[in-house]
């Protein structure tokens, strides 16, 4: 059994201009230790997903429909009481914005201890001390700095110090959003490399969220590429990484320099992207698709399957 | 260590800027009309006598040697004596200056908490109907003019109903009696603080309670909210330890204002309720031309002022470890 199993989940946003169907019937699955990147332009959904899996959306956003299968139990029927002790416990998550997910005022090592000393009521104050110097040296940060307040610390430090946060409680799943679009690429890199060392490490799933192709595609096991709200290809990262099928992966790939590979010109993909609450008929794609059909503005895409785990929404590919 | 670092350079930077405001004020009294000396001379003076009178008060040295006298003044502390009562100054202020304290810390820490506490509840119940009779009430109260109010209630609790005095902070029937204990001094002095101390109290906690809820609403959009329901921390955990001290921060501020204002601004209110405090003070020695008072009134302010602006910012550093450094 999948440790996580999300089918056909749909989310959407009620606003004043309408309804936004900001997440339209996706659906993959994650085994425990692996990882899983989504990926896709600003917008077009990856971050709803992530905070749907924890059921902390807005209050505006709504789950319509779907299932999300979290060690076989869905996360949707869960009560909020429930939930609160699942969340950080068994799902944690490391912040998009980095440099504003700790409070200011309290201590670093208080705030993390605070994550022991909530779900586990036997632990002891001095024993969540102890673990939270365990947790300090593994991800590198000096012992005597567990005392200071977050704007003592560099981003590089404080992005450290959320995913010792998220390491506190052992949880089975992490869900990274955009954990290192905040920091330059030197520290990017190494923070990339310390979250993969300690995935293998503590054998933790991991949900990656990035705008970022190349990073994804260094760092997890599985790809999905998202745009306007759906899901367009899913597969293996060599699958969609050598050989993409979506007219949209190709041209995302494209649009992103290599440092080794060889040179060629960058891409820019034309046009924007659709209005999320009239959409378009057909696919979605298609007014930026170079390789669009006449069938493509009438009929809905299907999901084509290329291999048994590589799978694209894409109606123009024979 | 940190802390006591920050207030001692705050301490450094207060005392320059007392010694600005103290050489400001000597100017001001030097450059404003009216003349100190007509308002003592006696029409039926002679001439000679008048001059003897400007020479003893120092009026017809230099404005240099004038000004060394009264920086020497001050740091001896002699404030010279009032014209009106013919009493030294500082004897005048320490008697009127520990009431207006009294009344209106009390009045305004209280109407702090409560602000504090009812805004916290407004903020987290956003659009019900909880929220909008606590901001409904406390836009009354803050708008409401405080002599009306002041009145009003003096009418109905003082003179209608007969609770509380209606003027005055001492009956001299208790504090004449020797067997009086300390205890029925102080319950006799409550008892003609509460018609004063509600006034007060109804004008401030409105707007407490309406920054806190704004603040409030502010802080949990923040990040680290998020962060912490992520953490799975309770509602109340969230609200109270994550979102509260942050939030508090500008009703801090505008507590710190309040606090320096008071000691003139509650001249109002002083005179309404005939407190002896030192607003009452000021407002008449100015109004009296009692030149020793009024000056000494205006330090007086100064040093509360910045004294206040101490308070505030050792609790803002407290409160906030980023001011520390």
């Amino acid at each position: 059994m999948a440790l996580l199993e999300v089918e056909n989940l749909s989310i959407g946003y009620h606003s004043q201009k309408g309804y936004i169907h900001a997440v339209e019937d996706v659906s993959f699955s994650l085994e425990a230790g692996k990882s899983l990147g989504f990926v896709g332009e600003s917008g077009c959904g990856k971050t709803t997903l992530g905070m749907a899996l924890m059921r902390l959306l807005p209050p505006n956003g709504v789950i319509r429909e779907g299932r999300m299968l979290f060690e076989g139990n869905d996360l949707l029927k869960k009560s909020d009481e429930e939930m609160r002790e699942i969340r950080w416990k068994k799902v944690a998550m490391i912040f998009q914005a980095a440099m504003n997910a700790l409070n200011p005022v309290h201590r670093i090592e208080d705030q993390i201890a605070e994550a022991l000393l909530t779900h586990d009521p036997m632990c002891s104050k001095e024993e969540a001390m102890k673990q939270v110097e365990d947790l300090f040296v593994f991800v590198g940060i000096p012992k005597d700095r567990m005392r200071d307040y977050p704007h003592q610390y560099s981003g590089g430090m404080k992005q450290r110090a959320i995913i010792a946060m998220a390491l506190a409680c052992r949880p089975a799943l992490i869900i990274a959003d955009e954990p290192t679009t905040a920091l330059d690429v030197i520290v990017q890199d190494q923070i990339l490399k310390e979250i993969k060392s300690l995935q293998e490490l503590f054998k933790i799933s991991i949900i990656f969220i990035s705008h970022d192709i190349s990073v994804v595609s260094d760092f997890c096991d599985d790809i999905g590429v998202m745009y306007a709200g759906q899901l367009v290809e899913y597969g293996d990262r060599q699958e969609v990484f050598t050989s993409p099928v979506h007219p949209y992966t190709k041209a995302l790939l494209s649009s992103y320099p290599t440092v080794t590979g060889e040179k060629y010109k960058l891409e820019p993909i034309p046009g924007e992207t659709p209005n999320l609450i009239n959409q378009p008929s057909g696919c979605r794609f298609r007014h930026r698709c170079p390789s669009a059909g006449v069938s493509c503005k009438t009929e809905s895409p299907v999901w084509l399957k290329l291999t048994p785990t590589h799978r694209a929404f894409c109606s123009s590919i024979r | 260590m940190e802390l006591t670092r920050y207030i001692g350079r705050r301490l450094i930077q207060i005392a320059i800027i007392f010694f600005v405001i103290l050489t400001v004020l000597f100017l001001l009294f030097r450059l404003a009309p009216g003349d100190p000396v007509s308002r003592m001379v006696d029409p039926d003076m002679t001439p000679e006598d008048a001059e003897f009178l400007i020479s003893q008060l120092g009026l017809d040295q230099p404005l240099g040697m004038q000004y060394l006298y009264y920086l020497k003044n001050f740091f001896t502390g002699n404030f010279g004596e009032s014209f009106h009562y013919g009493q030294p100054v500082i004897e005048i202020i320490w008697a009127r200056l520990p009431n207006t304290i009294l009344l209106f810390t009390t009045a305004i820490i209280l109407a702090a908490l409560v602000g504090i506490f009812l805004g916290k509840i407004a903020s987290w119940h956003k659009g019900e109907t909880t929220d909008t009779l606590m901001t409904l009430g406390a836009l009354v109260t803050h708008t409401v003019f405080l002599p009306w109010l002041g009145l009003i209630l003096i009418w109905v609790f003082a003179y209608k109903l007969d609770w509380f005095p209606i003027t005055g902070m001492l009956s001299e029937e208790v504090w004449l009696d020797p067997g009086a204990g300390i205890f029925t001094k102080l319950i006799d002095v409550l008892h003609h603080m509460i018609l004063p101390l509600a006034t007060l109290f109804f004008i401030h906690f409105g707007s407490y309670l309406l920054i806190m809820r704004s603040s409030m609403l502010e802080t949990l959009k923040e990040d680290y909210i998020l962060t912490a329901r992520a953490k799975g921390l309770q509602e109340k955990v969230i609200r109270n330890h994550h979102a509260a001290p942050n939030a508090a921060l500008p009703v801090v501020t505008s507590v710190g204002l309040s606090l320096a204002f008071s000691i003139n601004g509650g001249a109002l209110t002083e005179t309404i309720f005939t407190w002896p405090g030192i607003g009452r003070e000021l407002v008449m020695a100015v109004s009296q031309n009692d030149y020793p008072l009024a000056q000494a009134s205006f330090l007086l302010i100064a040093i509360v002022v910045l004294l206040s602006n101490l308070v505030v910012d050792t609790l803002y550093a407290y409160l906030d470890p980023r001011i520390r450094y």
